[in-house]
């Protein structure tokens, strides 16, 4: 459980976040939940995906300036890992490495 | 804005472990961005307002959202952006 400072936790410690369902408390009264994807860097915003069915998916952004306290639910199966991973993959792989 | 790096000007091998985490994170946090373009975005903002809109673009250092056809309490706004600092999360659908 973390609360206050996100911001400043750095990439390290979000990236132990990754492939995790957790819950996020951000601005005076907003709660969500989802499997985190990932946290941009810049502004330490939490992508978070909620499958619904026929493999369509609900994503939320939580800005990280607004965040108040984000909980680790529990861990992705390795099916959701997949499933969370190649979510925003383009069709035909280009990844950016040489 | 966010320090380059937290606590690692020291240790070389840390500052280059935490350099590939920044670098895996951000990627993917682009993808998400590209994939939202000319998607229609629901924001959350302060004080409980909820706007709708067509997500157009982000500048670098996500400061501020290029929206189309955001509809406010007071009408349609064709072309507008959005200040960051002012929205607490979006929803959009994949």
């Amino acid at each position: 459980m973390m609360q206050c400072g996100w911001p400043l936790l750095g990439p390290l410690q979000w990236i132990r976040y990754v492939n995790r369902q957790v819950m996020v408390k951000a601005g005076n009264d907003e709660e969500h939940r989802g499997w985190l994807l990932t946290v941009d860097p810049v502004s330490a915003s939490l992508v978070l995906v909620t499958f619904r069915e026929e493999g369509r998916a609900s994503v939320q952004v939580v800005m990280g300036h607004a965040v108040e306290e984000v909980q680790v639910l529990q861990e992705a199966d390795e099916e959701t890992t997949r499933r969370l991973q190649t979510s925003f993959l383009p069709a035909r792989t280009c990844g950016l490495d040489p | 804005s966010i320090p380059t790096s937290a606590a690692s000007e020291a240790d070389p091998e840390q500052l280059q472990q935490e350099q590939h985490a920044r670098s895996v994170l951000r990627e993917s946090f682009l993808r998400c961005l590209l994939s939202m373009n000319s998607k229609k975005v629901q924001f959350h903002m302060h004080e409980k307002v909820k706007l709708e809109a067509t997500f157009g673009a982000s500048d670098i250092d996500v400061l501020n959202f290029q929206v189309s056809d955001l509809h406010t309490p007071i009408g349609v706004q064709k072309e507008a952006l959005i200040r960051c600092q002012d929205v607490i999360s979006f929803t959009f659908d994949v």
